[in-house]
């Protein structure tokens, strides 16, 4: 399945790519997550609980980042399985300023979902997934004002 | 002998107690100390597996026992074969790789099972499934039928180096010269898709080993109870005679439940067996869209050589069958799409050359149809771009085709799933096609109703199309049938049944012959310690096979009941008849006797019976045909098509069908009602999507469509007989028949009613969306 979209946030593009690899930052803001641990400076372990319809399940995964050119682009590649099935997905992301002081982050990619998430979640998983980016990027960006607030307070 | 019950539409013996749930169905046995078995699936269609960690599912309380494959020692071994493959046919290739009791080294396709979990309750066991760690990785799946056969494509079984299960070639005459000689050459690459059975009832499994009677009794939803038990015996190392299956009522059959030695019907037993304690597992919707077989997938490359006055010189037909991930039942399916594709038509030169190939899926096997729909398909696809080319309407392109009835037995040379060359024993197809233009009005459709209609502005079609049902196949079946001392009668007959009327057709049958209300004639069929040799419930085979078996049977007890009486009635046998449970002398009624006194005398309890006579008015027979009778029809249906919203809405459907005697009218009715629904299920509703990674999208029946009773107009019925010189009932199988002709009629229709667009529809099944891509294709072509 291909996923593409964009999001503008409100910042420049060297505070959101600072937060977009901070993993702290990255598992208050991404729904569900119930963890996300660093394993190096490219890998991360987590947990995350996703509903979609009638599954619903804690998938436990990786995410690592690669071709990493800051501030600019990144390809993001999570692997996730639980009970309820398995997901494997590749993104890239990429920022570039925007007018008004603002960052464009663009994104496309491909995931791939199996088990019961694949059979029964199929037909909702499009519309959950966006929503779920959604609300991930309008919780980045809410960060992203508070981090700016927080920097101009010295 | 005048038919006093033969062919009446009695209403069903077995309805009341379906009706009103009294019916013993698999998941109705409970038994004392009973566990519950769920199993683990894989989530990929194609892995390797590193490694399975049961630990912490064996520790959960309740959890009696967790197996995986290396559990199993000798028992895990590839299974049977289900059907032997057609080595009567030359040069076939067949690469045998059966289905196996549970992953081991790797999974091969999605729902393949990893761990089976036995426990207090299936809460429990299904509770402790996500305790299992199974480390697994993914290889690449293949899944495209025609992908599978290239040489890079990733494999299956890596041991056989490629994907190809199988290659059939046959041929009767000389394509190639009949080529040559054609005015009209018209080809084609048409596809048909994958869908499910869809069975009311899932598969299910009650099986208890009792260690004192060291005997093992198994419930199942299974269609061939008798060789379910050969085969079952043989892989646990029991005598046949500890086995004992029983088919109880079974919610639907329609092919998949012909599979035997399933992953799940050996792990029950074999547990069964080791825990000491009855186990019973029932399979959710969620897990037959995954585990339980499905049908098909071919790709054809079809031709067809014609005279510019329509006549057929030749066919020729190459394609590509999916097998799925194993081969268990051979090669059924496609070799009874090579023997249907000629169908109701003289194809003087006829090629047909088929592939088969593994891929990541669940394997095949029949489903109502099996494999006749899509040589029927074909063959009605190209005979429809062939009556277009030439400016003819779709009827009389067929009608200048048929086979006449003065040419049975016709021969087409082409070997069939019972390996014998197909003969088409008899039948009268121009009159199926004559008797369904009157059903529905044909002409009158197409000179007025259509014009006015369309001048409303209405999307409207009419699909005529024709075919032939090879069916009532050996090898053979039996029956007991016999008189009871209270002068009611039983019958026992080795198939299973799963909603077939058996109960009462076969009940007619003996009613016939000894003169016994239907409602005294108890049937019972399934039960392997009631008849134990047979092979099974498929192939529109039971009315056929075992109603000829049965009467074969009753004959005899007839001969018997007359031998017998005319010694009590003191005339001659030819002068006394069997009425209302009597045996009577014709001339004087009054001089009768019962046929439960006739039952008990044959059975004394002092005395002797005459040397050489045996017991009691009972006899056992066996019937097994030269080859299958051949069945046939033409169906028409009207479409109309919503032009926003592109669904597709049959008005009107008609049958003229010819299954030569008809037992019960009204059975047969209902297998062409309920076929129907099928087929138009194949048509435009039902098809599984799979990723490129063998992943099933749409594995619930909100996602999957079945056609519901409103998408169904009242099929109407005409019935031709054509007594099939094969038995002397003169039977043929009604089974599949309103499945058969189904797609092609109906995209025939959808073509007609969108003639602006000037479709060619090359596949099955469509879809609203699929008809709006198509229509738009053709728009900007």
């Amino acid at each position: 399945m291909k996923i593409e979209g964009d999001y503008l946030f409100n910042g420049p593009r060297d505070e959101v790519w600072e937060m977009v690899r901070d993993p702290n930052v990255l598992a208050t803001c991404l729904p569900g997550t119930q963890s996300l641990t660093k394993i190096s400076d490219t890998e991360y372990e987590g947990a995350i609980g996703i509903r979609i319809g009638p599954v619903n399940g804690t998938f436990a995964g990786k995410l690592t980042v690669s071709d990493e050119v800051p501030p600019e682009h990144c390809t993001l590649t999570v692997e996730g399985k639980g009970a309820a099935g398995f997901a494997k997905g590749v993104g890239h992301v990429n920022l570039s300023e925007s007018e008004g002081g603002k960052t464009l982050l663009k994104y496309t990619g491909e995931l791939n979902i199996g088990g019961k998430l694949a059979g029964v979640g199929q037909r909702l998983i499009d519309s959950v997934g966006k929503s779920m980016i959604r609300k991930g990027f309008e919780s980045l960006d809410k960060t992203l004002a508070e981090r700016i607030a927080a920097k101009a307070k010295g | 002998m005048s038919k006093k019950y033969l062919g009446q539409r009695l209403t069903r013996n077995e309805d009341p107690r379906l009706l009103t749930g009294q019916a013993l169905f698999v998941d109705d046995i409970e038994l004392p100390g009973m566990l519950h078995a769920a199993f683990l699936r894989s989530d990929y269609a194609h892995a390797r597996i590193n490694s399975i960690d049961v630990s912490a599912a064996r520790e959960r309380p309740g959890v009696i026992a967790v197996f995986t494959a290396q559990d199993l020692g000798d028992v895990w071994q590839p299974g049977p074969l289900l059907v032997p493959p057609p080595t009567v046919i030359p040069g076939v290739v067949f690469n045998k790789r059966t289905q196996v009791p549970m992953a081991r080294d790797k999974v091969r396709h999605q729902g393949e099972a990893l761990v089976v979990v036995i426990a207090e309750n299936r809460y429990i066991a299904e509770d402790a499934l996500p305790d299992i760690v199974v480390d697994m990785d993914p290889l690449d799946a293949v899944v495209d039928i025609e992908r599978a056969l290239d040489p890079d494509a990733p494999l299956v079984h890596e041991d056989l180096g490629t994907n190809l299960a199988s290659h059939v070639k046959q041929e009767n005459g000389d394509y190639a010269a009949a080529k040559e000689m054609a005015d009209v050459v018209i080809s084609a690459r048409l596809y048909i898709d994958r869908g499910i059975a869809g069975a009311l009832e899932n598969r299910g499994y009650v099986a208890s080993w009792d260690s004192k009677e060291q005997r093992l009794t198994l419930w199942a939803t299974t269609q061939a109870p008798i060789p379910l038990r050969n085969g079952l015996a043989r892989i646990l190392g029991l005598s046949e005679n500890q086995v004992r299956v029983i088919a109880p009522f079974v919610g639907g059959g329609f092919g998949p439940k012909i599979m035997m030695y399933q992953p799940e019907e050996i792990l029950l037993t074999w547990a069964s067996m080791k825990l000491g304690k009855p186990i019973k597992w029932i399979e959710d919707r969620q897990e037959n869209f995954l585990a339980t077989t499905q049908e098909r997938s071919q790709v054809h490359y079809a031709e067809i050589a014609l005279t510019k006055e329509g006549h057929i010189l030749g066919v020729k037909d190459v394609f590509v069958h999916d097998t799925g991930a194993y081969n268990s039942y051979a090669l059924t399916i496609p070799l009874n799409t090579q023997t249907h594709t000629m169908g109701p038509y003289r194809v003087p030169n006829f090629y047909s050359e088929f592939r088969v190939s593994f891929t990541n899926r669940i394997l095949t096997s029949p489903v109502r149809g099996a494999g006749r729909t899509y040589g029927v398909f074909v063959m009605e696809r190209l005979l429809d771009m062939a009556a277009k080319k030439l400016g003819m309407d779709p009827s009389e392109i067929r009608r200048r085709n048929y086979i006449q009835p003065d040419e049975f037995p016709y021969r087409t040379g082409i070997i069939g799933q019972d390996f014998a060359k197909n003969i088409l024993d008899s039948g009268n197809y121009p009159a199926t096609m004559e008797k369904a233009k009157e059903l529905i009005g044909y002409d009158q459709f197409l000179k007025e109703e259509q014009p006015r209609l369309r001048a409303e502005g209405k999307l409207v079609g009419i699909g005529i199309t024709s075919f032939t049902e090879g069916s009532g196949v050996g090898p053979y079946e039996g029956a007991r049938v016999t008189v009871e001392a209270s002068g009611k009668v039983s019958v026992a007959t080795g198939v299973g049944t799963q909603g077939q009327g058996h109960f009462t057709s076969f009940a007619q049958v003996v009613a016939e012959q000894i003169g016994v209300d239907p409602k005294d004639i108890f049937v019972v069929t399934g039960d392997t310690d009631q008849f134990h040799w047979g092979a099974g419930t498929f192939a529109s085979r039971g009315a056929t096979v075992a109603g000829s078996a049965i009467n074969a049977a009753a004959a005899n007890v007839r001969a018997k009941i007359l031998q017998n009486a005319s010694k009590v009635l003191e005339v001659p046998e030819e002068e006394i008849e069997l009425v209302e449970g009597m045996a009577r002398e014709i001339k004087v009624p009054e001089n009768k006797v019962s046929l439960a006194e006739l039952a008990v005398r044959a059975n004394p309890m002092r005395g002797a019976v005459e040397p050489g006579a045996e017991p009691g008015l009972e006899s056992t027979a066996y019937y097994g045909p030269p080859y299958g009778a051949t069945g046939a029809g033409t169906m028409s249906m009207i479409v109309e098509i919503d032009p926003e919203t592109w669904m597709v809405k049959i008005n009107r459907a008609v049958m003229a069908h010819d299954c030569g005697t008809v037992l019960n009218q009204m059975i047969v009715d209902g297998q062409i009602h309920g076929g129907f629904e099928l087929g138009v299920g194949n048509s435009f509703f039902e098809k599984l999507h799979f990723d490129e990674n063998g992943q099933l999208m749409n594995a619930t029946l909100t996602d999957y469509l079945i056609p519901r009773a409103t998408d169904l107009p009242r099929i109407e019925i005409g019935h031709l007989v054509t007594p099939s010189p094969l038995n002397p009932l003169g039977i043929k199988g009604v089974g599949e028949a309103g499945a058969i002709p189904t797609p092609s009629c109906f995209v025939q229709a959808v073509e007609n009613a969108l003639a602006q667009y000037n479709l060619t529809i090359l596949e099955a099944p469509l879809s609203p969306n699929r008809l709006y891509e198509l229509v738009k294709e053709a728009e900007s072509a």
